[in-house]
Formats: structure tokens, C-alpha cells, sequence
């Protein structure tokens, strides 16, 4: 839970250092996805991060998109959705390719929010959603590593 | 909740918050007061820890600004002294007494602007203990961006010249015509209320004209680039604005004198 409250105002200091050049991507919802998805999570432990995910979402939305409600929502959507599709992942196609492609799912679907509901649709909006994506491959990428290291120690 | 995580699956838990997070988002814009309550709260609570952050980042941005600015303020500066030196010497040929300061300028960082009141309103850090006063001018690198609507302790909101309710007395510098100055909420500005029969070209500066004791007179605005057709006998002209609006980082909060009173 500190882990996670650092890591949400860590998000916060870097959109606030970057406010006004491009969006960053959700690290917090990523930080999350990848605790959501380590083999050893319950169910139960699953549905809090989708609460922790919610009311991160919720913080986020009365700080930067003055839209209560439109982030919580996305985030506990997709942590939802993506703890349903690994669960109706066999054992063997969990690897870190895997968490991968879930990780960039969630958070283009996160991103594509945002950029429908919050920014107006314009040249400008487009490329910072564009910067946003590139930012967030070398996270994603970082994560996955994460992930496998984590599987690999699980056996 | 606690029942919800141990009873229910993570998707049905998922289900409920993206209910939960449409009702809020549903519910918060029909009560306008309660969601700037609940922005203006974490916004105060976090101005603590972000601090630090903007400071930095002010600091990298004005680094990044000194060698390109410098040369040019220097410019200005001598541009200015002698002016100034020459208006006083016309003063003291014609024998009035130099006016009195009549206020200064408190530079204010901007802490937030929404990109869908982009041209509406933005947030800077600081407030009543500051000294900012509500309807004050708010001006970056020398030209008008703005005034002060709402002021909270440590932070203001201002709103920008290219909002749709902003309008401000103005003044054609060159001819002294005077009209009034609007925003349209999408980036742009008009005069208006010129007279068709007025001399008025394009490339004519304007400024601000007398109007209260919290908006200095003769801040400058922007220049004429346009001059529309003629409305009953008004002509509506097209303004640029002398700020760079979409790189306001930095900008000046009008500080009057505390003699002058509040009107």
C-alpha cells in the first residue's frame, strides 16, 4: 500500500515536471496490473487492487482531469478485465510476453479513454496520446521483466 | 468493500467500481460546488509534496529561457530607461511632479490548466496570503493574459483573455479609440466596438484602458491582425495576443499599491 501511495505521487511529480509537454503513462495502474497478475494472487487480494486501482483513479481525476469518476472507473475496468482474461490464460501461456500484451492492452484502453472523454480531439491531443504510448513502451517492457524474474523465482 | 473482496471475483468487483466511477462522474456534474470542494481539498493537500517538483521545475524551464530571454529584456530594459528618462524630462519641462509607483508585479508559477478549459482558466500558487486580490490583472512577460477570479489561501484561479466571459475595457494606442477586448474560448480575440469611420489599421497595438484599480491602464494586449466586416457602424477586429498563451508557465500577478482602494 506505500509502495503504491509513492508510486502514485511519484506519477504526480512526473506529470507535474511534464505538465504542459506530454501526458505520462499510468505507472500506478501498471504497478498494480503487474501485482494483480504474480502467480501467487487470490481472488481476494485481486478485487482490493481493483479497489486500490479505483481510488487511485479517483485521486487522480480531482488533480489533473476535473472528471470525478472517468479514471476510477478505467482503471478498475481494466484491472477487472485483465485479471479475467490471464485467469482464462492456461498456467503455461502466462509468460512474460503474455503480461506483456495484457499490459499494453490496459493501458491503451486507459489512454484512449482519456483521449476520447477528457482532451478535445485535435492534432495536438493526437501526438501528446502518441508520446504517452512511446513513453510507455520501455515501462511495459521494464514490467514484463519484472514479471518474469517474479514467475521465474515462483517456479 | 471488505465483504465485496472476500465474497465476490475480481471482475464482478471490477463491474461494481466501473458503476461506481460512471455514478460519480455522473452525479459530479450536477453538483458543480461539491466537485470543486473535493478539487480544491486535494489540490490543497498535494500543493504540499508537489512544492519541491515545482520548483524544479520552474527552475529547468527558466534555465532553459535565460540566454534566449536575456538578450532581449536587455533590449527592452534599454528601450524603457530611455523612454523613461525622456518622459521625465518632458515632465520636468512642463513642470509636473513625477506620479507616485502605483503598484508592482508578483510572479506566480501555474500549477494546473485543464485541457478542456485550455483557453478558459488556469491555476497559479498564489493566493490571499499573498496579497492577490480578486478581478487583478495577470500579465506574462510584459502583455495582459488575464484576471484573478477565484482566490483561495495559497493558490488562484485566473481567467484568460480567450475565455468567452472575458471582456476588458482596451485602447488603440496609435489613435486612442476605444473599445472592449473579448475572448472567444477557443484561443482567439476580438476588439469591439470600434467606430467604422475610425482610423483604425492592422499592425496598431492595443493596451488596456482605465478601468479599476486592480488593472493597471496601458498594459499591453496584443496587435490587430484583422479587421472584420462592419456591424451596425462597429467594426470588429481580429486581435494576436502579445503572450505566448499555449507557454505559460510563469506569469505576473498585478499587485496595486495599498493605498489605491478596490473598486
Amino acid at each position: 500500500m506505500i509502495l503504491l501511495s509513492l508510486i502514485w505521487l511519484l506519477q504526480d511529480f512526473a506529470q507535474l515536471l511534464l505538465m504542459g509537454i506530454c501526458m505520462i503513462p499510468d505507472v500506478f495502474l501498471l504497478t498494480i496490473l503487474f501485482i494483480a497478475l504474480l502467480p501467487e494472487k487470490s481472488k481476494e487480494e485481486q478485487s482490493k487492487l481493483v479497489w486500490i486501482a479505483f481510488f487511485g483513479g479517483l485521486l487522480w481525476d480531482l488533480r489533473w482531469t476535473n472528471l470525478p469518476g472517468l479514471t476510477s472507473a478505467i482503471s478498475g475496468g481494466v484491472i477487472g478485465l485483465a485479471c479475467f482474461i490471464w485467469q482464462k490464460l492456461p498456467a503455461i501461456g502466462r509468460t512474460p510476453f503474455a503480461f506483456m500484451a495484457v499490459s499494453a492492452f490496459c493501458e491503451l484502453v486507459y489512454a484512449l479513454g482519456h483521449y476520447f472523454f477528457w482532451t478535445i480531439p485535435s492534432q495536438s491531443a493526437l501526438r501528446q496520446f502518441i508520446v504517452q504510448q512511446l513513453i510507455a513502451v520501455p515501462v511495459i517492457i521494464i514490467f514484463a521483466w519484472l514479471f518474469g524474474r517474479a514467475s521465474e523465482r515462483n517456479g | 468493500m471488505r465483504i465485496l473482496c472476500r465474497e465476490s471475483r475480481p471482475w464482478l468487483n471490477s463491474f461494481i467500481s466501473v458503476l461506481a466511477g460512471a455514478a460519480i462522474l455522473f452525479l459530479s456534474a450536477g453538483t458543480d460546488g461539491v466537485k470543486h470542494g473535493a478539487v480544491e481539498l486535494v489540490n490543497g493537500i498535494l500543493s504540499y509534496p508537489e512544492k519541491p517538483v515545482l520548483y524544479l521545475r520552474n527552475i529547468i524551464k527558466l534555465s532553459g529561457n535565460w540566454v534566449l530571454e536575456r538578450d532581449n529584456l536587455n533590449e527592452r530594459v534599454e528601450k524603457l530607461e530611455l523612454k523613461n528618462l525622456a518622459l521625465e524630462e518632458a515632465l520636468q519641462r512642463a513642470g509636473v511632479k513625477s506620479p507616485a509607483s502605483k503598484g508592482g508585479y508578483l510572479r506566480a508559477v501555474v500549477t494546473l490548466r485543464y485541457p478542456q478549459e485550455w483557453w478558459q482558466e488556469l491555476r497559479i500558487d498564489k493566493g490571499a496570503q499573498e496579497g492577490v486580490r480578486e478581478g487583478a490583472a495577470v500579465a506574462s512577460e510584459g502583455f495582459l493574459v488575464g484576471r484573478v477570479t477565484r482566490v483561495s489561501a495559497h493558490s488562484s484561479w485566473v481567467e484568460l483573455i480567450t475565455s468567452s466571459s472575458f471582456l476588458i475595457a482596451a485602447a488603440v494606442d496609435q489613435t486612442r479609440d476605444l473599445g472592449v477586448a473579448a475572448g472567444d474560448g477557443r484561443g482567439h480575440l476580438r476588439l469591439l466596438y470600434i467606430p467604422e469611420e475610425r482610423n483604425v489599421r492592422r499592425g496598431m497595438s492595443v493596451s488596456t484602458s482605465l478601468m479599476s484599480d486592480v488593472i493597471p491602464p496601458g498594459l499591453a494586449i496584443g496587435t490587430i491582425i484583422g479587421i472584420d466586416e462592419e456591424k451596425e457602424g462597429y467594426k470588429e477586429m481580429r486581435l494576436s495576443a502579445g503572450a505566448h498563451l499555449t507557454q505559460l508557465y510563469n506569469v505576473d500577478v498585478f499587485m496595486p499599491s495599498s493605498g489605491g482602494a478596490q473598486r
